[in-house]
């Protein structure tokens, strides 16, 4: 895999919104200093703007205020250098598996066998063997994601969005997908930022885990989750692991316990 | 593979299995459709023969076979066939191109919209097939006031539903492609246009249907040869039985492109989930 991992700056970033003749401070004053190849993870209640930070960093959505800097250059739209993860049935009904997949590729003007070439590549990191032309909804949800995942790859970006990937997933494959974006971001070599809003998956996950507060939008603290990689399956019963999520647990609040 | 729980139809190694095209079922099928055709061209016979047997104002199936075999011998019937199919094709290829381009803008802008949208509600409640006199004073009585007829009858549904299959576009698969750095050309070739599909295809099938009134409406008002005046010419001359051939002609077409449409419609939207009732 030939993408490079890029560093990302968040400088004093804020995002107002208008709403019903109201103002609403979605992100307020944030500061973030992500590393190249780190697995970063933000974590917050609704609200806390955490979707709204990671459009932002797409550029699907400008700052009111502040800038984000990726590689050292300023974001100003969508790139090529950033592949964005969107929430469940983000796929094109129509495609395939396969051309789902070199979707970015094809916009690009990618020369088709160079393009088809890349695209099996990326299903088969993904472990979707077999599958190149199913349509999806001939798939399950866990193997949408495998395809939504494997789609942002193919551009080889060098850094990953995650925009809650997992969120609409049941429980088992969830954790499937947990153990399998691991192997895969490690893989490919991106610098991954991935929301959700489950604590033990941002322990699970992330190198270092940003913890948001809601209303207005800000960053509460930064976590360094100290565990080794790879992680292996039984780490979240152990006490380190434990211990970080009852921290997160305490700085988000009580009302966050459920799963 | 680490997902145990695909679903049946996801399995690669069960697509390749076929079942035998003939089965029972597709028996069925055919022949009830089958029977009820025998038993109304034999009752259409018998009433002929039996009832109304004034052979100025009635044909028995038999004889309209006959006109046929003659019409198809001396050429004739092929001649009108041609002329009315190229009237339609044309006049519809007119109405698909047209209605989807105009479609896409109207259903893209909102300000295009609100200088268009009711106009185009009140031309397609409009029966348009009533300018067919004024259509073949401007272009003559030859193949081109029938094309305008066909164009003017079929464009609007097309557009119609073009316009909502556009608007009807997710506006999370937009945002998909805008990730991806996509043009707003590619948006609209790549995303806008394989969304509306279903839509647009439903408009084609109603502006076919609406296209074969126009071509028979239009060839009635004025014109040298097709289906159209092959009836009307019939008619004046009491010649009952070749005008059944072109009313037959007409309803043989009607279901072949229906049909055709149905298997277009089937394989261009062979992505999307089939729900079965069993």
């Amino acid at each position: 895999m030939s993408a490079r991992a890029a560093a990302v700056a968040v400088e004093d970033l804020s995002m107002e919104f208008v709403s019903r003749g109201q103002r609403l401070l979605a992100l307020q004053n944030i500061d973030l200093d992500i590393a190249p190849g780190e697995f970063f993870v933000i974590v917050g209640p609704s609200g806390c703007g955490k979707t709204t930070l990671l459009r932002v960093l797409q550029g699907l959505a400008s700052p009111t205020r502040g800038r984000i800097l990726v590689g050292g250059e300023v974001v100003t739209g969508p790139g090529t250098d950033r592949g964005f993860v969107f929430q469940q049935d983000a796929l094109y009904p129509w495609r395939s598996v396969l051309r789902n997949v070199g979707f970015g590729l094809e916009l690009q003007g990618v020369a088709k066998a160079a393009a088809r070439a890349r695209a099996r590549a990326m299903i088969d990191l993904v472990g979707l063997n077999g599958f190149e032309n199913h349509y999806t909804h001939e798939l399950s949800g866990g193997m949408r994601q495998r395809v939504n995942l494997a789609r942002a790859l193919a551009i080889e970006p060098a850094i990953l969005l995650m925009d809650e990937p997992f969120a609409g997933l049941d429980a088992l494959t969830r954790e499937t997908m947990q153990h399998e974006l691991l192997r895969i971001a490690a893989a490919a070599g991106t610098t991954v930022i991935f929301i959700t809003h489950q604590i033990d998956e941002s322990v699970f996950l992330g190198d270092r885990v940003a913890v948001f507060a809601t209303r207005p939008g800000r960053l509460q603290e930064i976590i360094p989750i100290d565990l080794p990689r790879p992680r292996p399956a039984g780490i979240k019963q152990s006490p380190e692991f434990q211990s970080h999520v009852a921290r997160i647990v305490r700085l988000i609040g009580s009302y966050e316990s459920h799963p | 593979m680490t997902v145990a729980l695909s679903p049946a139809s996801a399995d690669p190694a069960r697509r390749g299995a076929r079942a035998p095209w003939f089965t029972r079922e597709r028996w069925t099928a055919i022949r009830r459709p089958l029977t009820t055709l025998v038993v109304v061209v034999a009752a259409w016979e018998i009433l002929a023969r039996t009832v109304l047997t004034n052979r100025l104002f009635f044909a028995p199936p038999s004889d309209v076979a006959l006109a046929a075999m003659r019409l198809w011998q001396s050429g004739e019937l092929q001649l009108h066939i041609r002329v009315s199919f190229s009237e339609l094709i044309y006049g519809v290829l007119l109405a698909i191109v047209i209605g989807i381009a105009i479609g896409v803008i109207v259903g893209i802008s909102r300000r295009v919209q609100a200088y268009t949208e009711i106009y185009i509600t009140a031309l397609y409640a409009t029966p348009l097939v009533a300018v067919t006199p004024l259509l073949i004073l401007w272009l003559g009585i030859g193949i081109g006031s029938k094309i305008a007829v066909v164009f003017l009858t079929a464009v609007f549904p097309i557009l119609i539903n073009t316009i909502s299959g556009v608007r009807a576009t997710e506006a999370l698969l937009i945002e998909v492609a805008q990730s991806f750095c996509a043009t707003p050309r590619q948006i609209i070739m790549k995303v806008t246009l394989p969304s509306a599909l279903p839509y647009i295809l439903t408009g084609i099938r109603l502006g076919i249907g609406r296209g074969i009134v126009g071509v028979v409406v239009g060839e009635l008002f004025g014109s040298q040869a097709g289906l159209g005046f092959l009836i009307y010419t019939s008619g004046q001359t009491f010649d009952v039985p070749s005008l059944f051939v072109g009313i037959v002609t007409l309803a043989v077409a009607g279901v072949g492109l229906t049909f055709a449409a149905e298997l277009v419609e089937r394989y261009v939207l062979r992505w999307r989930r089939t729900i079965r009732m069993d």
